[in-house]
């Protein structure tokens, strides 16, 4: 039998190891956005909440300032 | 069919025989022991005499004129090793004690690794030896590859793939810096083939692991593949990443120009809780599915990181992240040293080990930031160049570095939590590399 060429195998070795782990993060990389965007569809961030409660309360206070000034205006007249 | 059963009776009598006079032959010893021990019994001897005897005790005369003892594999050892070779390692020992203390190097791990090493290397008491504590050490938690799986609990535990998930396509340059390995792999059969010295493709692959500039998958693979070089292996992989400050920067300027330096990258996405709690699930369904070999150790990571973003076991994330990789470091270090023993790191391996170290290591950087120039001539927001070191899975020193780097450049470029991205995919990659290298050699 003649000795096997340690190279040759060391070659072999690299192209199957990072086709390896090229090939599973490129699956990671593609489930990742998968995940992302069907969470993103369906389960939206709590953060989207805030905003509108935010806006609301700013809405609040101008509707008060409104009828404040509105009060104010038909108790002068 | 009847002649296979006679042979096969015949064969389990002889056993049966060989196991009867093994017996007989223990009872022989342990009687024989026993005589002996009645007739040790103490004798009255004239005060020089217990002085002489005292003194051929010491260190001192076991250093210049040493007894036989054998080595941890039961074999008589040279001369060198039992002299001159332990003085050198001792001296080694004071020198890595020197480069955590004065100069911060890893202190965390080659303290303990350095001072096993001294332990190792004192005559007589036989510290290192099967009975010794640093064996029942090793024994413990490093043959069974128990210690590497437990730190990378506690490193998931710690870990943020918040970074990675915003931009997941920088997880490539995780993969390219994996070239290391495998480059080294070949360099190292290439020096066996042309005859500087002897490595089997097992021992290759276990040296060449440490291109991927992680310590515990460099333990894992060393045991696993190539017990014997576990300690010039431990000592060239953390070595090397506590000098990522002074190897990188380097390479990395070499390989960009100036424009490519000061590209400022888009802000990162906010990523949600419910994204970073699936992510470690789904990257260990993956790794089930594409390569079970690597599961011990994507499994460990990902158990810690998922206790950590369940949110809900805040006192077992907190001992993972502190106490118990903390324990297990001081066992780790400890164990490692014990490779450290001069008849086991005195050896011509060992420097080819530590120049192969280090090419990998070089190799991995070169490649993560190559693959970062390549990703930017796609269409696409562009990409950093400096962040694809961050691709050897040295976490967060690596990340550091490419944020380094970056700001000698352009003060306002924030590339740390960008570079975090391929550094935390450097870990997964590493892992998918080692797995890939087990499973060869099943």
């Amino acid at each position: 039998m003649t000795e096997t060429n340690l190279i040759v195998e060391g070659f072999k070795f690299m192209g199957l190891g990072m086709g390896t782990v090229f090939l599973f993060l490129i699956i990671m990389i593609g489930s990742m956005n998968i995940m992302s965007t069907i969470i993103h569809k369906f389960f939206p961030e709590p953060q989207v909440d805030n905003n509108p409660s935010t806006s609301v309360q700013k809405d609040n206070k101008n509707v008060v300032a409104a009828i404040t000034a509105a009060i104010a205006h038909h108790r002068q007249s | 069919m009847k002649n296979i059963i006679i042979k096969f009776l015949a064969l389990f009598i002889l056993l049966g025989l060989t196991s009867v006079f093994a017996n007989e032959h223990t009872l022989m010893t342990t009687e024989k022991k026993m005589s002996e021990h009645k007739e040790e019994t103490y004798k009255s001897k004239p005060i020089g005499e217990m002085i002489t005897g005292f003194l051929k005790s010491t260190g001192v005369v076991a250093l210049i004129n040493p007894s036989d003892e054998l080595n941890a594999k039961g074999e008589p050892m040279s001369t060198f090793h039992k002299g001159l070779g332990r003085v050198i390692m001792i001296l080694v020992t004071f020198f890595l004690f020197w480069l955590a203390i004065a100069k911060g190097f890893e202190p965390l791990l080659l303290l303990p690794i350095a001072f096993g090493g001294l332990l190792a290397n004192i005559p007589v008491a036989g510290i290192a030896g099967e009975h010794g504590f640093l064996g029942v050490i090793y024994q413990m938690g490093l043959s069974n590859e128990m210690f590497p799986i437990i730190i990378f609990m506690g490193v998931g535990a710690m870990t943020d793939f918040g970074p990675l998930l915003s931009n997941p396509k920088t997880a490539l340059l995780g993969g390219a810096a994996q070239f290391g390995i495998f480059g080294t792999l070949v360099g190292a059969v290439a020096l066996s083939q042309a005859g500087f010295v002897d490595f089997t493709l097992q021992q290759a692959s276990a040296i060449s692991i440490i291109g991927g500039a992680d310590g515990p998958t460099s333990i894992f693979i060393a045991t696993k593949l190539a017990p014997e070089l576990l300690g010039a292996i431990a000592v060239a992989s953390y070595s090397y990443m506590a000098m990522v400050p002074i190897i990188q920067p380097p390479i990395m300027k070499a390989l960009t120009n100036d424009a490519e330096r000061k590209i400022k990258m888009s802000t990162l996405r906010h990523v949600s809780r419910l994204e970073k709690l699936i992510f470690p699930i789904m990257v260990l369904t993956l790794s089930i599915l594409v390569l079970p070999e690597s599961t011990p150790l994507i499994g460990a990571f990902m158990f810690g990181n998922f206790l950590k973003e369940s949110g809900v076991v805040e006192r077992l994330n907190d001992t993972l992240q502190n106490a118990l990789i903390n324990i297990t470091t001081i066992f780790l270090g400890l164990g490692v040293g014990s490779k450290l023993a001069a008849d086991q790191f005195l050896v011509p391996e060992t420097m080819f080990i530590m120049i192969l170290g280090i090419i990998a290591f070089s190799v991995g950087t070169a490649a993560g930031v190559l693959m970062a120039k390549l990703m930017n001539l796609f269409p696409g927001h562009k990409i950093n160049p400096l962040i694809g070191s961050a691709g050897v899975s040295a976490v967060p020193m690596a990340a550091r570095v490419s944020n380094k780097v970056g700001m000698e450049y352009d003060r306002t470029n924030m590339l740390l939590m960008h570079a975090m991205g391929p550094n935390v995919a450097g870990v997964i990659g590493s892992a998918v590399a080692a797995g890939v290298l087990i499973s060869l050699f099943q």
